[in-house]
């Protein structure tokens, strides 16, 4: 090309400097290391094949475009985008008529809502209600029986006086308090972790927890059971998730099984791999076999997280969660979340783990970073609550004696079925199906005891990506619910305040069965608990019973 | 309080009980009395501090300043000092721990000056509000282009040295880098890309992050000292504290105080209620203080109901996904917190960014969006959500709220107002961003708000239609699923929410008996939805200091704010530094751009004679070049406290090469002389 310019120079002036000025860009591109490899190749490409280069320009030209196109501006010159005018545009917003902000209430919702109790001054396990009358409270979450305890009320009032109440401040801005550095060093003492990480509320701590570890791209296998909070942070983590049915370890199997079938066929990348579920389920008050999950965990190669919001302060001598029970070293569960709310009577979450672990929260989870740190008197006293646990065995005997004292009672009951574990202190209270009486209700029984996939090893598995089991069970909601929330107002009138287990019916994944959920407390002695169960069972007969065809 | 004309905050001396009379003041509340009173404190603390041999090396200390005067509470002296063993410079001569002018005999305070400064100056005060004309869609000074070039520069000479440390440290010390390498069979746990920013760049002014401290973060707060001989990979903490004014918690009306009436109520509400509420909303962890509470929220925000969540972050969390859903459509402010986002994107409605505060930017999408409909479908949208914050917190500016709501008459969205930082910290009475703009509560649809910040409490609000709140406690993830909120901290926002509004005067005694229900009348009766908080409205047993029950101090705390607020944006651009966000916010970003700087400004802020905290943000919290330190003011700062912290920026900012910003300047006398003109121009 160079000899071509020069010899074509002539007399109009202009092309003369355009010329000369091709020349210094020529022979300043000549003087750059490398470029006469370049303009070899591209001569030599263009004479074997001219439409090459021409389809290179192309595709040059194409690359600058999609380049320069910003993102946002996409969607606007998509096809999809149609161009309308000033006035059309008035006239459509002024059609446009939003539906309203929240469907009005119905009666089903008012009633619900009018039927929520409150209770006058302390909770504890005989509070005083609104209407005035002093009740068994076998509602709230006081497993231990630290609600009211006057050492831990002392050592709140001292710390209001040293550290005011609100942090002001999330933990990165001076909100980290020596008083929450204490705790996460009790708590990871407690359970034998290497260390641990406090937020500020139980909900919202697996909900961060699950994001802040699983990415795009990694597995997710999880429990068909799992309560709301897990359900919601692994929304939020874009993961690819597999289920296994409810609480089943050979279900689990199946589904690690193929996933690790999957990956070799695909010839997938090694990605990150986690087990989700709970250690005591909230929706049901089923059990994991720990010590299964964990043979399991290690032979697939998964990590472990584990939400022991209703085992820790509950299960095990002291009330250290599933590893007491089952003995296995907490070290042996990669994340281990746990609430403070319910456990300790006290507020927030933590999340035990290895120092990589809970050092990588620190900055990845997101309700830690973005949210004020809790009270120092809240924190002070969940530390004093562990020091209760640990000082005073007796106060988790006493638990797991109520606990065996109200299954006692309750078991025998022919018109009910208890989801639950033996040792779990809470308890749900399932209608036996036929005791509806709806003709939705097959005469199937759901049989949720440990390992119970014997009988539905027969059928087909189900189908590990989409939450929905292949036989669900059948209930009528509505119908059990009404029938529920009776025997809840027959026993409140018998001066026994329990509740229906709460849900967000419609975002849930799966429809949990309605129920009773009754929470054991070793603040009442075994008489009163027994006496206080008798009432729900007389309840329950008289509702169910008369019910029955 | 006729006797004590100099300042509300004044407050009777020691001995007085607060119970027995509002009105009448002992007449011996001079300053004799106040000080022998003060003597007597001092050498009861100092007997107490000497026969306790357990005190931590910390003997040599008087215990009391000068100024820590009692409150009328129960406690007794030696309580109240005993924050100050933590306190290892004490005498007062970094003006931390005493006020430079001691008080006059007209003076008394109620207040310890560590946590809420003793100011009696009556002309710093100031009433945050919106003073009409054009909004001002805050101030945006570029800076030269080669403080861009090299903040440019220092990043990707971060960059490139990081991923060197990387390449040669994987090599050569495998064992630092397991938990970002594939090791037997598993991925690892954190991927080196992602957390590349969190090793390489932040770990390098860990020490600026994240400093643990102990006692109350009032005016002043108590850092743990600590060192690191591993570049920041582990701390040694030497067990001594420093005392260090603070300009970084979110203290806005200085309601962080482990003594006064709100700290009183709080303690006696431990008695009556415990710790815990024992459970979530629905099942059984509910309490008539919680009615209380959320009657006395919406009475203070102009609305219908409110639903009190116990955390902040989960408010927006979990309300937010009850609202909206597939088929409905979000937009967002580009500068929305991360609660929110978070929210929207578990609601699975369709999300839309505008430019931050850019109404213009607002209407041209709300017209693409409602024209267009739902993509591929163009069916029309089921509803618009339009989330905007009141205050944003990292950037200062205000929402063009009067704006916003002229859009909202057209284009028929529902408006979800996020007001974390301005809810008691803007307008003349305290009520957030719709009290500073003077315009209607109810043309809001979603109220948001926390109560971490102006009432030192924790957790946060909704508030709205009697129809919405009712839904929402129905359906919100909050209600059956997460804790409810402790009693503890709902008599704190109770006592700090009410001594902002002022009680009413009891109704006669004929008034039906206060039996906390639902119906507790919330209805508001009066055109403006500002007014006292009707004592019926309280619990019972909450007994407020006179000057907290009349509002006064509460007025004085909104007042002090709005100057301090005012005072050190003004004073800053003045000085010549680049600062965002609007006068009247009390958070005040000082723009600092060099990564290398940011870290250099905290350190030097922190070693100063009157140690200062202060709070760096950088990428990505912030755009890559903005990297900035955000000051955050409070009541509880004196004017004092804030020349403090301008001669700091001033001299530190020569240092560091920060001021370039246009505009007049003064230097620094002058600011300081002629702050009370500062605040006041227009």
């Amino acid at each position: 090309m160079a000899d071509a310019a020069a010899a074509t120079s002539t007399t109009d002036p202009l092309s003369a400097v355009l010329y000369q000025s091709l020349d210094v860009v020529q022979r300043t591109f000549n003087a750059i290391p490398g470029s006469a490899v370049l303009v070899r190749y591209v001569k030599s490409s263009h004479q074997n094949d001219p439409y090459r280069t021409i389809l290179e320009v192309i595709l040059i030209i194409f690359a600058i475009r999609t380049l320069l196109q910003s993102r946002t501006r996409a969607e606007k010159s998509g096809k999809n985008f149609i161009k309308l005018e000033e006035k059309e545009i008035d006239d459509l917003v002024d059609e446009w008529i939003p539906e309203p902000l929240v469907a009005p209430l119905d009666d089903t919702s008012r009633t619900e809502l009018a039927s929520v109790p409150v209770i006058a001054g302390a909770s504890g396990p005989k509070p005083k209600l609104v209407n005035g009358k002093t009740v068994v409270n076998l509602a709230s979450y006081n497993f231990a029986g630290l609600a009211g305890n006057e050492s831990i009320k002392e050592k709140a009032m001292d710390t209001l006086r040293k550290y005011g109440l609100g942090s002001c401040g999330p933990p990165g801005f001076y909100g980290t308090l020596d008083v929450h550095v204490q705790l996460e060093r009790d708590i990871a003492s407690f359970l034998g972790t290497e260390s641990a990480i406090i937020y500020s509320q139980g909900f919202s701590t697996i909900c961060s927890v699950i994001p802040a570890f699983c990415k795009r791209g990694d597995i997710i296998v999880a429990d068909r059971g799992v309560n709301f909070a897990i359900q919601k942070g692994i929304q939020i983590s874009r993961s690819t998730v597999r289920w296994y049915d409810h609480n089943d370890p050979n279900s689990l199997e199946e589904v690690l099984e193929s996933v690790a079938k999957e990956m070799k066929k695909k010839r997938l990348p090694l990605t990150r791999r986690f087990i989700v579920t709970e250690g005591i389920f909230q929706n049901d008050g089923a059990m994991v076999d720990l010590p299964k999950l964990i043979k399991l965990k290690l032979k697939h190669k998964y990590r472990l997280i584990l939400d022991e919001s209703f085992s820790f302060g509950v299960v095990g001598r002291t009330g250290r969660g599933l590893t007491e029970l089952y003995n296995v070293p907490a070290a042996q569960i990669d994340i281990l979340v746990g609430s403070m709310a319910n456990g300790l009577c006290s507020a927030g979450g933590f999340c035990a783990g290895a120092n990589v672990v809970v050092d990588h929260q620190r900055i990845n989870g997101t309700s830690f970073v973005y949210s004020a740190s809790m009270p120092a008197l809240l924190a002070v006293s969940a530390s004093a609550g562990i020091e209760m646990l640990v000082s005073t065995p007796s106060l988790l005997t006493t638990l797991h004696e109520n606990v065996l004292a109200v299954r006692s009672v309750l078991d025998k009951l022919d018109c009910i079925t208890i989801p639950s574990h033996p040792a779990s202190a809470i308890i749900h209270i399932f209608i036996r199906s036929s005791a509806t009486g709806s003709t939705l209700s097959p005469s199937y029984v759901p049989t949720f005891s440990g390992v119970s996939s014997s009988a539905n090893a027969a059928h087909k598995p189900s189908n590990p990506t989409s939450v929905l089991s292949r036989d669900p069970e059948q209930f009528d909601i509505a119908a059990e619910e009404r029938l529920l929330q009776d025997v809840v107002e027959e026993a409140l009138a018998q001066g026994v305040l329990i509740t229906r287990a709460k849900r967000l019916r419609g975002q849930e994944a799966v429809e949990p069965r309605p129920s009773i959920r009754l929470a054991i407390t070793a603040g009442l002695t075994r008489k009163e608990v027994e006496k206080a169960a008798g009432v729900v069972k007389s309840a329950l007969i008289k509702v169910l019973g008369k019910r029955r065809y | 309080m006729p006797s004590q004309p100099s300042s509300p905050m004044a407050f009777p001396p020691p001995g007085f009980s607060k119970r027995k009379s509002a009105i009448a003041l002992p007449p011996q509340s001079t300053a004799v009395s106040y000080l022998t009173a003060l003597q007597q404190a001092d050498a009861k603390a100092r007997s107490n501090s000497a026969s306790s041999a357990a005190t931590v090396s910390t003997l040599s200390t008087p215990a009391l300043s000068t100024s820590s005067s009692m409150s009328s509470s129960s406690s007794s002296a030696t309580t109240v000092l005993d924050d100050d063993p933590y306190d290892p410079k004490h005498d007062g001569d970094d003006g931390l721990s005493r006020p430079a002018v001691p008080p006059t005999s007209e003076q008394v305070f109620s207040t310890i000056h560590s946590e809420f400064g003793h100011c009696g100056n009556q002309t710093y005060r100031h009433t945050s509000k919106y003073s009409g004309g054009a909004f001002d869609p805050a101030n945006s000074h570029e800076p030269p282009y080669y403080i861009l070039l090299s903040t440019y520069i220092s990043y990707i000479f971060l960059i490139v040295i990081g991923h060197m440390r990387d390449y040669f440290g994987k090599k050569l010390r495998s064992a630092n880098y397991k938990h970002l390498m594939p090791s037997n069979g598993y991925a690892a746990l954190n991927s080196d890309f992602d957390s590349f920013y969190t090793r390489r760049l932040k770990a390098r002014m860990d020490d600026c992050f994240s400093r643990p401290v102990t006692g109350v973060p009032g005016r002043t707060i108590a850092l743990l000292d600590r060192t690191s001989s591993d570049y920041n990979a582990t701390f040694d903490y030497s067990g001594t504290r420093t005392r260090a004014l603070n300009v970084s918690s979110y203290n806005y009306l200085g309601f962080a105080q482990a003594r006064g009436g709100c700290a009183d109520a709080v303690e006696e509400s431990i008695k009556r209620y415990g710790i815990s509420a024992c459970g979530a909303r629905l099942e059984g962890g509910s309490t008539d203080l919680h009615l209380q509470a959320e009657a006395l929220v919406a009475r203070f925000v102009g609305q219908e109901d409110a639903l009190i969540t116990s955390m902040g972050y989960a408010t927006n969390s979990t309300t937010i996904p009850a609202l909206a859903s597939k088929g409905c459509l979000i937009i967002s402010d580009e500068f929305n917190h991360a609660s929110i986002r978070f929210g929207v994107r578990l609601s699975g409605a369709s999300v839309r960014m505008f430019k931050h505060n850019d109404v213009q930017d607002l209407e041209a999408l709300l017209r693409e969006v409602i024209s267009q409909g739902q993509p591929r479908t163009h069916r029309p949208w089921k509803k618009i959500l339009l989330i905007v914050e009141g205050l944003y917190s990292m950037e200062g500016s205000l929402v063009n709220l009067p704006a916003i709501i002229e859009l909202k008459r057209k284009y028929k969205f529902y408006l979800y107002v996020d007001e974390a930082h301005s809810i008691g910290a803007m307008g003349p009475h305290g009520r957030g961003v719709i009290d500073y703009f003077g315009v209607n509560p109810r043309d809001i649809d979603i109220m948001m708000g926390t109560f971490t910040k102006s009432f030192g409490a924790s957790g946060g609000y909704i508030s709205g239609s009697t129809a919405l709140i009712s839904r929402l406690r129905l359906c919100s993830h909050a209600g059956p699923y997460c804790e409810s909120m402790t009693p503890s901290v709902l008599t704190q926002i109770v006592a700090s929410m009410a001594s902002i509004m002022g009680v009413s005067p009891p109704l006669p005694p004929a008034s039906p008996l206060a039996t906390p229900t639902r119906s507790l009348d919330v209805a508001i009766v009066e055109k403006s939805f500002i007014g006292p908080a009707p004592a019926a409205a309280l619990p019972t047993w909450l007994s407020l200091p006179p000057q907290l029950r009349d509002g006064s101090e509460g007025k004085e705390r909104l007042r002090r704010l709005a100057f301090n607020a005012r005072y050190l944006s003004r004073a800053l651009v003045k000085l010549g530094f680049i600062t965002y966000g609007h006068d009247d916010s009390p958070i005040i970003p000082l723009l600092i751009f060099n990564p290398g700087k940011m870290c250099l400004f905290s350190r030097m802020m922190l070693e100063r004679k009157t140690p200062i905290v202060v709070v760096v943000v950088a990428y990505p919290a912030t755009p890559l070049v903005t990297s900035r330190v955000r000051f955050c003011l409070s009541a509880a700062h004196t004017k004092d406290d804030v020349d403090v912290l301008l001669k700091a920026c001033d001299e530190i900012g020569d240092v560091l090469d920060l001021k370039h910003g246009d505009g007049e300047r003064w230097t620094l006398e002058e600011v300081m002389r002629r702050a009370t003109e500062l605040v006041r121009m227009p």
